[in-house]
C-alpha cells in the first residue's frame, strides 16, 4: 500500500492547486504506534500529511456531512459503499464529493496485535504483508494476511464500488461460499447461551458511544438514547438499557451496514458491536438479496415496499 | 515513616485476612483489559497491571450510582419525599492501583468537598476507602506523569505506597489508614527505615527516568483565556473528534456528572450517571438553545478545563496527572499531549 | 427486528407482528388469545427486564 500513498498525495496536490475542491479529508500520521488520525487539509504543501496504511480503519464517510463547497474524500471500498448510502439518503450531493478511491488490502486487528504483548507497543511497522511490531520486551514479525480485522477477512468489496480516481490498481475480490460464519454460530447456539453471549459480549460497555459516533450511517440529529421527551432508553448502566441501546441502534442500520468496522475499531472496550449488525446483514442478504451501498439507483429494502417482500412474520 | 516488608508468599493469606475489615477493589485482568472491580472472594488484584482501563474513580464514582429514592405510593405518608440511599460505611480499600490515581482523586477532592458545599456520595465513599497503590517499575510509552506533577513513584493521595521487589514487596505506610490497613492484613515484618528509603529512592529514580514522554506546561498560567479560548487552532485540533466520550470516562480527573430520575410502578430512584462534556447533550438547555452546540466548543472545553481552567481557579496545577489513558483510548487519536504543546506554545499574532 | 431479538436469545414465541383493521374485532381477540396463550407456556420473561434497585 506504499505506493498507493504516493498517488494519493500527487491526487491530493493536484485537487487543491487546481482549486477543484476546497479540502482533502484523508488520514495522518497518529502520535502513538498502530494509530492515524483522520485530517483535513485545504493547502496543497500539507498533502505531504497524508498517509494511508493498514492502520486507517475508521470510515472517513463519517466526516463529509455538512461540509461546505466540494471536498476530496479517500474511501476503501467500504468507505465507498457508506458514500453511496449517504448519496440514497441525500447526506451528500454526488458531485459535492470527489472520491478518490483505495483499493484496500484490508486493515489490521489492533487488538489482537496488543493482546501478543505484555507491555506497550513502540513501534510498528508495515512492508507489504509483513508487521513489524516492537515493544520494549520484545519484536515480532507478523503476516498482515494473519491478522486482519474480521470485517476485512469476509470482505468481499474491497474495490470502491463509486470513486472519480483510483489510487492504486483494484485488487482480486474475494467470493465466500458463507459470508456470515460469524452469525451462523451464534445462531446455531441455543435461546439461552445466545443471551449469554449477548451478556458477556456487552458487559463492559460504558456507553461512551463511540461506535455510534465512528458509524457513518448514525447521523440522527437527536439519538434515540438521548431523547428526553419522551426518554425512550435509561442513561445509567443498567443492562437492560445498554443492551436496548446496541440492539435498537443495530437496527438502525438494517440494510444500510456495509460492515466496515469502524464501530469495533472505535470501541475502548474492545466489543464486537458487529455481533449484532453482522445478523442484520445476514437478513438483508437472505430476504432481500441485499448489500447495502453497492447502486446509488435502488432504494434500500426498509426503505421501499415490493409486494414480493416477505411477511410471513406476519400474523 | 514505617517500612513493612512482606513476603509475596503471604500476599494472598494476608488480603484474604483483610476481607474481615474491609471491601476490596483493585484490578482484575478482563479479555477487554484490566479493571478496577469489586475483589468477590478468593479473587486477588492484579498487582502487575498498570494499564486499567477506567481509573480508581469508578470505586468513589460509579458510573451509576442510586442516590435517592420514593415512593409513589399515595396511601404512605412520605411518598414522593426523595431520602438518601443509605450510605455503604463499610471500610474498603483500593489496593494495587497506579499511584497517579491517588492524586487523581484529590484533585477531584477540589470539586467535590468545598467549604461551601461536601458532595456527600463522593465525601463519604472517600473517607471509607484506604489506597494501596504500586509503584511502576516501568512506566509505558503513553505515561507522562512526571510532567503532569505526579510520577510513577508519586505518593500523593495514597495510603500506602509498595514497591514490588521481585520476592517481596516493600510497603511504605503513608497514613494511619495506611496503617490499619497493614494491621488488618498482619503484615508487620518492619523493613530498616535507612535502607527501604534508599531502595525507594532508586526505584523511583529508575522508573522516572524511563519515562520517555513529557509535556510543557509552564507557559499557561500566563496566557489569557480569551487568548487562547480564541486562538485558531481548535477547529483542526476537533476535525477528527467524534464527541463520544470515551476520553472523559478513562480520565482519573473528569467528574461531570448527570442526574436521572426513573420510577417503576410504586417505587422511584434518583441517579446520577457519569456525564461527558463531549456530548452535545451536555450543555443543551430546556430552553433548545445549546450554548456549545459545535464540536470545537466542546474539544476546546475539554482541553481548556484540564490545562487553563482548572490551572487558574485552584492554582494546584493541571488537571491531569499524565496516566495517557485517554491518549490510548481514544478513537481517533486525539493527543492531550500534542494540543498542550499548541496550547503552551501559543503566541496571538499581533 | 424479531430476527435479531431471537438471534439475542428472546424466545421468538415472545415477539408477535400483525395487522388487524379496526373491523376486525375477532381477529384481534383471536390473535390475543393465541399471544397470551404461547406467552403463559413460556413463562415469565426474565430478559431485557430492567432489574430497578
Amino acid at each position: 500500500m506504499d505506493t498507493c500513498i504516493q498517488k494519493i498525495r500527487e491526487i491530493a496536490f493536484q485537487l487543491l492547486d487546481k482549486k477543484e475542491v476546497e479540502r482533502v479529508i484523508g488520514f495522518s500520521n497518529g502520535t502513538i504506534p498502530m494509530a492515524t488520525s483522520p485530517i483535513t487539509i485545504a493547502s496543497k504543501q500539507d498533502t505531504e500529511k497524508l498517509v494511508f496504511n493498514s492502520t486507517c480503519g475508521l470510515n472517513l464517510a463519517n466526516y463529509i456531512r455538512q461540509q461546505k463547497g466540494k471536498i476530496a474524500v479517500i474511501a476503501k471500498g467500504c468507505d465507498s459503499r457508506n458514500i453511496v448510502t449517504h448519496i440514497i439518503e441525500n447526506q451528500v450531493k454526488r458531485d459535492q464529493i470527489y472520491i478518490i478511491g483505495v483499493p484496500c488490502k484490508g486493515m489490521i486487528n489492533k487488538s489482537k496485535i496488543k493482546a501478543l504483548f505484555e507491555d506497550d507497543i513502540l513501534k510498528f511497522d508495515e512492508d507489504g504483508d509483513t508487521l513489524t511490531v516492537e515493544s520494549s520486551s520484545k519484536k515480532e514479525t507478523l503476516s498482515k494476511k494473519e491478522y486482519l480485522r474480521d470485517n476485512c477477512r469476509l470482505c468481499q468489496h474491497k474495490n470502491p464500488v463509486i470513486y472519480d480516481i483510483l489510487a492504486g490498481d483494484p485488487v482480486k475480490e474475494q467470493v465466500l461460499d458463507v459470508p456470515y460464519p460469524d452469525v451462523e454460530k451464534i445462531a446455531a447456539l441455543d435461546a439461552d447461551a445466545r443471551w449469554i453471549h449477548f451478556q458477556e459480549l456487552t458487559k463492559n460497555c460504558i456507553r461512551c458511544y463511540a461506535c455510534r459516533n465512528a458509524c457513518p450511517l448514525c447521523y440522527c440529529p437527536t439519538c434515540f438514547v438521548d431523547e428526553s421527551g419522551p426518554q425512550w432508553v435509561g442513561k445509567g448502566q443498567d443492562k437492560t438499557d445498554v443492551n436496548t441501546f446496541h440492539f435498537l441502534r443495530a437496527f438502525h442500520c438494517a440494510g444500510r451496514c456495509t460492515d466496515c468496522g469502524a464501530c469495533v475499531e472505535a470501541c475502548p472496550m474492545d466489543i464486537n458491536v458487529r455481533d449484532f449488525t453482522r445478523k442484520l446483514n445476514k437478513d438483508a442478504f437472505d430476504m432481500f438479496g441485499w448489500e447495502a451501498g453497492l447502486d446509488q439507483t435502488k432504494r434500500p429494502p426498509l426503505d421501499a415496499y415490493s409486494p414480493d417482500d416477505p411477511n410471513d412474520f406476519i400474523k | 515513616m514505617k517500612f513493612i516488608t512482606i513476603d509475596k508468599k503471604n500476599w494472598a493469606k494476608g488480603i484474604e485476612k483483610s476481607r474481615e475489615t474491609y471491601r476490596l477493589f483493585g484490578p482484575v485482568k478482563d479479555k477487554n483489559g484490566s479493571f478496577i472491580r469489586d475483589l468477590e472472594n478468593d479473587m486477588l488484584p492484579d498487582m502487575s497491571c498498570h494499564d486499567s482501563v477506567l481509573s480508581v474513580k469508578s470505586v468513589l464514582f460509579p458510573q451509576t450510582e442510586k442516590i435517592l429514592f420514593t415512593t409513589l405510593d399515595e396511601s404512605k405518608e412520605d411518598h414522593h419525599i426523595m431520602k438518601r440511599v443509605p450510605a455503604d460505611t463499610r471500610q474498603r480499600a483500593v489496593v494495587g492501583i497506579q499511584p497517579y490515581d491517588a492524586k487523581a482523586i484529590q484533585l477531584v477532592n477540589l470539586n467535590f468537598d468545598t467549604d461551601d458545599y461536601r458532595d456527600p456520595y463522593w465525601c463519604d465513599a472517600y473517607e471509607a476507602t484506604t489506597f494501596v497503590g504500586v509503584g511502576i517499575n516501568k512506566p509505558g510509552p503513553f505515561d507522562f506523569s512526571t510532567s503532569a506533577g505526579t510520577g510513577p513513584f508519586s505518593e500523593t493521595g495514597l495510603d500506602v505506597l509498595m514497591a514490588d521487589l521481585d520476592n517481596a514487596y516493600l510497603a511504605k505506610v503513608l497514613t494511619d489508614k495506611g496503617g490499619a490497613f497493614m494491621v488488618s492484613c498482619g503484615f508487620d515484618t518492619i523493613a530498616d527505615e535507612k535502607e527501604s528509603r534508599a531502595l525507594f529512592d532508586i526505584l523511583r529514580k529508575e522508573a522516572e527516568k524511563n519515562i520517555s514522554s513529557q509535556i510543557d506546561t509552564g507557559k499557561l498560567k500566563d496566557k489569557t483565556v480569551l487568548e487562547l479560548h480564541e486562538a485558531p487552532f481548535w477547529d483542526d485540533i476537533a476535525f477528527s473528534c467524534i464527541n463520544c466520550g470515551t476520553c472523559t470516562f478513562v480520565c482519573p480527573t473528569c467528574w461531570c456528572f448527570d442526574i436521572q430520575d426513573e420510577a417503576k410502578q410504586k417505587s422511584a430512584g434518583r441517579f446520577r450517571n457519569w456525564d461527558t462534556c463531549m456530548s452535545p447533550l451536555f450543555t443543551k438547555h430546556a430552553t433548545g438553545h445549546n450554548p456549545r452546540d459545535s464540536k470545537t466548543q466542546r474539544v476546546r472545553q475539554r482541553f481548556m478545563h484540564k490545562l487553563k481552567y482548572f490551572l487558574d481557579k485552584y492554582d494546584q496545577g493541571i488537571m491531569c496527572v499524565g496516566c495517557g489513558r485517554c491518549v490510548k483510548s481514544c478513537p481517533v487519536n486525539i493527543d492531550i499531549r500534542e494540543v498542550c504543546k499548541i496550547m503552551n506554545s501559543y503566541e496571538k499574532k499581533e | 427486528m424479531g430476527n435479531l431479538l431471537e438471534h439475542m436469545g428472546i424466545e421468538r414465541d415472545r415477539i408477535h407482528f400483525s395487522w388487524i383493521s379496526s373491523a376486525e374485532a375477532t381477529k384481534f381477540v383471536d390473535v390475543v388469545k393465541e399471544i397470551s396463550n404461547k406467552v403463559r407456556a413460556l413463562g415469565p420473561n426474565k430478559k431485557l427486564v430492567k432489574d430497578y434497585n
